[in-house]
């Protein structure tokens, strides 16, 4: 069997488990529903006032997308990895001809199939609760893909690193959580001490929520990288963070427990 | 003929743990290996270190004719021993996914027919039995139509029909041509299958060969079981060796003697002389030695070595059952 083959044999599995686990694809997409009905519908922006959400509602575009970008891969690939380890199904696939960066790939596409379902549903409810006025550039759908490889890279690592389920979960919630408040989703750069800049430099995140919103807002004032359209240089950075966390994810990845 | 598996002086440890030491065994085309020996001896992790999955800090291996990490494994077929596939995967699908993952690999629905599963091939893993659930994963092992096959306990909370059916298989594979490797502790499961058996104990082969030459030179005598509370000075004057074992050793009842080294036509014999002396008993059974007698004999003494040893090391007396559990099956 080619790669492509193995590749496609181990998607469909890790698609299949996936919709089985009804619950788990609940609340894949209530997630950031129930995000974008509370901070968009409940608490709403408000340009004039003071605080977090006084940007335009497009602002908060590439936050509502980080939600299912950043978060479905990172507790997904941690459980999954972690599932993985405790029913020695790595012992199994090491002896097999399927890498372990085909496997990666493999759970990178299911993952980049869900999010992308997730991410049509986000931008129709962001535009039809918060009336946001987003630019449909087709640079949003590199964004989604490379944003998904990096995080299935890291969620890879964290399951590889933690002991269980439980572990993998719990340290993808403590690093998830910081980064999405902390790299110009919902907190923009003026709400931060000074110091904090270079820290928000350190978060793929960051990368994602600057070309995203580039793309998509007209207000935007990212800057340009070198000179580069903003919206072009961020996807390079993210690309190339997505491909070190790729191959990192891939290394980490155990053959026995 | 060609060694297909050869490992030469395998080391392995796991912190303080020693899980393999010295540990060596060639393995011919066509043959079935079975590996026996207590918990914790190095069964998994001599199987880990053959299949690529562990990497010994000693020793040499090669499988296939290469070492185990660069092995062409579309030829290899490993069934790992604590093995949960993808539970909301019908058996069908699970196959297919295997199956999915090799260059040239066998129709998944004779797979499932070959395991006995051809009526319960749409039902999830999840809902399967533990014994269906087992099979399945022995099926995965096989999608490939390996030239060598690793099964780490593969019958393992199989009833005895699926059991039998998996022999079956492992049986038809040999005769065809297939190298197998497997860990086991039925001692009935590896007499029947293995061409040779090897004894694994504290980390090294400490006996193999046939199941017959392992008995004759292991096994001790053939043995008549006396189920009665007589003291063995009654069995003073017969012409046979007596003892009592040590309670639920020697797989005898607790309260038995043994009569050694007797020929089953003299059974009537001894008989006479429990009537003739009014000796009470409630039942007699006479058996051949066989493999467990092997185990017995040999395990026994190796585990007992290595719990003082254990012992010794903490120093303070207090190595039990928790030493044991921690170097665990997967040591």
């Amino acid at each position: 069997m080619s790669r492509m083959g193995r590749v496609r044999a181990e998607t469909s599995a890790g698609w299949r488990s996936f919709v089985r686990r009804r619950t788990a694809v609940f609340f894949t997409f209530f997630f950031p529903v129930i995000l974008i009905v509370i901070f968009g519908a409940l608490v709403r922006t408000d340009p004039a006032g003071g605080g977090l959400f006084t940007e335009p509602p497009a602002y908060y575009v590439p936050g509502y997308l980080a939600v299912v970008v950043l978060f479905t891969p990172l507790s997904r690939m941690g459980s999954e990895v972690a599932r993985h380890r405790e029913g020695s199904r790595f012992e199994k696939l090491a002896t097999t001809p399927l890498t372990r960066a085909e496997w990666l790939l493999a759970q990178t596409a299911v993952n980049a199939a869900i999010i992308g379902l997730a991410s049509l549903l986000i931008l129709g409810l962001v535009i039809l609760l918060t009336g946001a006025n987003i630019a449909f550039s087709p640079l949003l759908v590199p964004y989604v893909l490379v944003g998904v490889v990096c995080f299935c890279g890291i969620g890879a690592m964290l399951g590889s690193y933690t002991d269980s389920q439980d572990g993998a979960v719990a340290a993808s919630n403590g690093i998830g959580l910081p980064l999405l408040f902390l790299s110009e989703t919902f907190v923009s750069p003026e709400l931060l001490p000074g110091w904090f800049g270079p820290l928000v430099n350190l978060s793929p995140l960051t990368y994602f929520a600057r070309g995203v919103r580039a793309a998509t807002y007209s207000g935007a004032e990212t800057a340009a990288v070198a000179g580069v359209d903003p919206a072009l240089a961020n996807l390079g950075i993210l690309a190339v963070l997505a491909v070190l966390a790729f191959a990192l994810g891939a290394r980490s990845i155990p053959q026995t427990d | 003929m060609e060694a297909v598996v050869d490992a030469t002086d395998l080391e392995k440890v796991y912190g303080e743990t020693v899980a393999l030491s010295g540990a060596s065994l060639s393995v011919a085309q066509g043959e079935v290996f079975a590996l026996i020996g207590p918990n914790g001896a190095g069964k998994t992790t001599l199987v880990r270190a053959l299949t690529g999955t562990v990497e010994p800090e000693g020793g040499t291996a090669a499988i296939l004719g290469a070492s185990p990490a660069a092995v062409d494994r579309d030829r290899l077929g490993v069934l790992p021993q604590e093995f949960s596939p993808p539970a909301r995967l019908s058996a069908r699908e699970l196959l297919a996914y295997y199956a999915g993952l090799y260059e040239d690999p066998r129709d998944p629905a004779d797979v499932l027919a070959d395991v006995g599963l051809a009526d319960a091939g749409d039902t999830w893993y999840e809902n399967l039995s533990g014994g269906q659930q087992r099979r399945v994963c022995v099926g995965s092992a096989l999608v490939n139509d390996p030239d060598l096959l690793f099964l780490d306990e593969p019958t393992t909370g199989i009833d005895p029909a699926g059991r039998r059916t998996v022999w079956r298989l492992i049986e038809d594979l040999a005769a065809s041509g297939t190298t197998v490797v497997l860990t086991t502790h039925d001692m009935a499961e590896a007499e029947h299958l293995a061409d040779r058996v090897g004894l694994l104990a504290d980390g090294s082969l400490v006996a193999q060969g046939p199941p017959d030459d392992l008995v004759r030179e292991y096994g001790g005598s053939s043995r008549l079981t006396v189920e009665t509370t007589a003291d063995p000075d009654a069995f003073a004057d017969l012409e046979y060796p007596v003892e009592r074992p040590a309670r639920g050793r020697d797989r005898t009842p607790e309260a038995a003697v043994v009569v050694r080294e007797i020929d089953p036509a003299a059974i009537g014999s001894v008989v006479d002389y429990l009537e003739a002396r009014g000796i009470e008993y409630t039942g007699l059974s006479w058996a051949e030695p066989d493999l467990e007698d092997v185990y017995l004999a040999l395990a026994e003494p190796a585990e007992r070595e290595r719990t003082a040893r254990l012992e010794g090391e903490r120093g303070d007396g207090a190595a039990d059952e928790s030493d044991l559990a921690r170097t665990g099956e997967t040591a």
